[in-house]
């Protein structure tokens, strides 16, 4: 098979919201094709549901009506196992079961799967070599590799850094603003996170985001909040929150159902951070926006009364 | 801490391991233990009820047994580091039992960099500063041996002890062990202890038929191996007479298989590539080797919303259809009634002992 002629299915769920630069970049550098699946939407949830064991956190039910959307599309479908950056920077566990777990469930024949393993910790693999590693898989030399890692790289940063930005000056305007304390996959899924961020828009009020901020300095600042917390995204939310808590008149701490890491880590926000309005809410896979939207209402509501607005 | 004050450690109540856990608090560190009073549904009540919701079950069965240890008197509270939520067990453990008003030393192996040989000395040091580090070595050796003695005779107990002929002789020797251990104050103790038993659970009579029922058990650390967790699995499916069989405890999982359980995932290479969670590789490969063994089903055990576990079950579900292997899958929450367990065994039990029949 020609280069030109590898087709790769990236699922548009869980870490896709934290990599999708990287991956996009990368594959085309390597003068590969990229297919990514659909927004979430009813039918996508279903099939996921159906694919996955009933106890499984809404997100990787719905990162399986993903896959099962992009098998037969394409010529690999890239689920990446991710377990840590190192001491206290892991994954939720689940990033390292998805490979395995995802050809467990799309067994037989048919569909190829592309994986890279980053596990600095006990195997001392780092991005990079997971990155060089899934190349030689490929077929591609070490260096073109790289190279097209570099860029990847720089124009993942570079992205994310705009998108900071971005919410920086949000945090100067006027009104009312509340911040969103979740995992990217969870904020940003049309079927999650989004509901919640277009309803607060809707109603005037400024929705920020706890993870959209300098990566490394958030890691620093997590230890105010929580000095042994072992999870790279939950740490890079609580060090959102340390830094913002000041700057916002409420925060939501938005998990889906039921997430292993949030379970915790938001418990020990609500018991830690005082003096903000504080909402916890936890979304299953609920098949209309209303309930969600009554809390939403309430909590403004009770953010607008503490202020003396209502 | 003052000088002359002696600590009071305490660590939640775990299977039967609590035993050496005393054995290596009172012999190698030199401080007093508090045993935690027995798991019981007053434990699971205070548990539940200052624990967050969607956490593991042991998580409240944890949290329940400190406050038990505190209001028994102990000062000092360790937890352990760990794979998966677990690792995060300690801080949160704290700041609840802070939040509700709980005075005590908390030292938890999370703040430490386990990777590193020397933060040991540290953490020696911590619960007494005038530890002698060989002694220490020494003795915690001790409590290692009390580890796999308990283990090697836990599991030839469950696969034995439905089958006693005698009234009740076999029980009462693992109890007898079990109390010898509880109360060993010296290595001569923890050997006569197992020797005893050895003795003992050779000489009792069994009376098993040539072919028993097999049963393998799979499933999370905490929940799989503690009896009060999993509302005593083993002990019903013995009482059934069924040979039980359960590879995961400490001994395999940390003392023999520590170093990443290379060899193992070379029998299970077509079923996964990588470490799915801390103990899938070893639940994978052991239940494909019961299935090749032959066994007659398997009991697959988590606690509510355990991640690893929850992950494992795809591939459990490819090894039941491979090797035609019935599989029971038991999920448990801060649940304190087993009417619903003995009903789903019972008719485990009846399919698997039909299909015996018939094949």
């Amino acid at each position: 098979m020609e280069k030109q002629d590898i087709k790769i299915g990236l699922p548009r769920a869980l870490l896709y919201y934290r990599y999708r630069v990287l991956w996009r970049v990368f594959f085309q550098e390597l003068g590969m094709e990229t297919v990514v699946s659909p927004p979430t939407d009813r039918d996508i949830l279903e099939r996921g549901t159906a694919l996955a064991i009933d106890e499984a956190c809404l997100s990787l039910k719905i990162y399986l009506g993903h896959v099962a959307a992009l098998a037969g599309q394409c010529d690999y479908i890239l689920v990446p196992r991710v377990s840590n950056f190192g001491r206290h920077r892991s994954m939720c566990t689940r990033f390292e079961s998805t490979p395995d777990l995802v050809r467990s469930v799309f067994r037989g024949p048919g569909q190829k799967f592309l994986s890279y393993e980053v596990d600095e910790e006990m195997k001392k693999k780092d991005e990079q070599d997971a990155f060089l590693e899934m190349g030689r898989t490929l077929g591609c030399s070490a260096k073109a590799a790289k190279r097209a890692y570099k860029t990847a790289k720089r124009a993942e940063l570079a992205h994310h850094k705009e998108r900071v930005q971005r919410y920086e000056q949000q945090y100067k305007k006027e009104g009312m603003k509340v911040l969103i304390a979740a995992h990217s996959y969870v904020a940003e899924d049309p079927f999650m996170g989004r509901t919640v961020s277009d309803y607060l828009k809707r109603v005037g009020v400024i929705p920020l985001r706890a993870d959209m901020v300098d990566r490394e300095a958030a890691l620093k600042r997590s230890r105010e909040l929580s000095p042994t917390c072992k999870w790279e995204v939950s740490r890079e939310i609580l060090g959102g929150v340390a830094m913002h808590k000041n700057d916002v008149d409420g925060i939501i701490l938005l998990s889906a159902f039921p997430c292993g890491p949030d379970a915790m880590v938001n418990e020990l926000i609500a018991r830690r951070v005082k003096g903000v309005p504080m909402l916890n809410l936890v979304l299953d896979s609920q098949s209309g926006t209303a309930g969600v939207e009554t809390r939403l209402e309430s909590f403004i509501d009770i953010i607008r009364f503490k202020e003396g607005k209502l | 801490m003052a000088e002359a004050k002696i600590r009071s450690v305490s660590f939640p109540r775990y299977a039967e391991y609590n035993c050496a856990f005393k054995y290596i608090v009172e012999q190698a560190l030199g401080c007093r233990y508090v045993m935690p009073p027995v798991l019981t549904k007053r434990t699971m009540e205070l548990g539940t009820k200052y624990s967050p919701d969607f956490v593991c079950t042991p998580f409240k069965t944890m949290l329940g047994s400190m406050i038990e240890a505190l209001e028994a008197g102990a000062d000092t509270l360790l937890m352990t580091h760990g794979l998966c939520r677990l690792g995060y067990y300690g801080e949160l453990l704290e700041q609840v039992l802070r939040d509700l008003g709980y005075q005590f030393d908390f030292i938890n192996l999370s703040e430490y960099d386990m990777g590193k040989k020397k933060e040991y000395l540290r953490i020696v040091r911590r619960f007494n500063p005038k530890a002698n580090p060989a002694r220490f070595l020494a003795q915690f050796m001790e409590g290692v041996r009390m580890v796999e003695y308990v283990d090697e005779i836990t599991h030839e107990y469950y696969k034995n002890c439905g089958f006693d002929a005698t009234d009740g002789q076999y029980k009462r020797a693992y109890q007898d062990f079990l109390t010898a251990m509880y109360t060993a104050q010296g290595r001569n103790d923890v050997e006569a202890g197992y020797r005893a038993v050895k003795r003992a659970m050779q000489s009792i009579p069994l009376d098993k038929p040539q072919r028993p029922l097999r049963v393998g058990i799979v499933g999370e650390f905490y929940t799989a191996m503690d009896a009060f967790s999993n509302l005593e699995l083993e002990q019903k499916l013995a009482d059934m007479r069924v040979e039980v069989h359960r590879w995961m405890n400490v001994t395999n999982q940390f003392l023999r298989y520590g170093s990443g359980q290379k060899n193992l995932r070379v029998k299970i290479q077509d079923l996964c590539q990588y470490d799915m969670g801390p103990t899938s590789t070893a639940n994978i490969w052991y239940a494909r080797e019961c299935a090749e063994r032959g066994y007659d089903g398997l009991i697959h055990i988590k606690s509510a919303t355990c991640t690893p576990e929850i992950d494992v079950m795809p591939v459990l579900q490819n090894i039941s259809a491979d090797y035609k292997i019935p599989v029971l899958y038991l999920t448990y929450d801060a649940q304190t009634s087993d009417v619903g367990l003995m009903t789903r065994l019972e008719a485990f039990y009846d399919m698997i002992d039909m299909r015996k029949r018939v094949i």
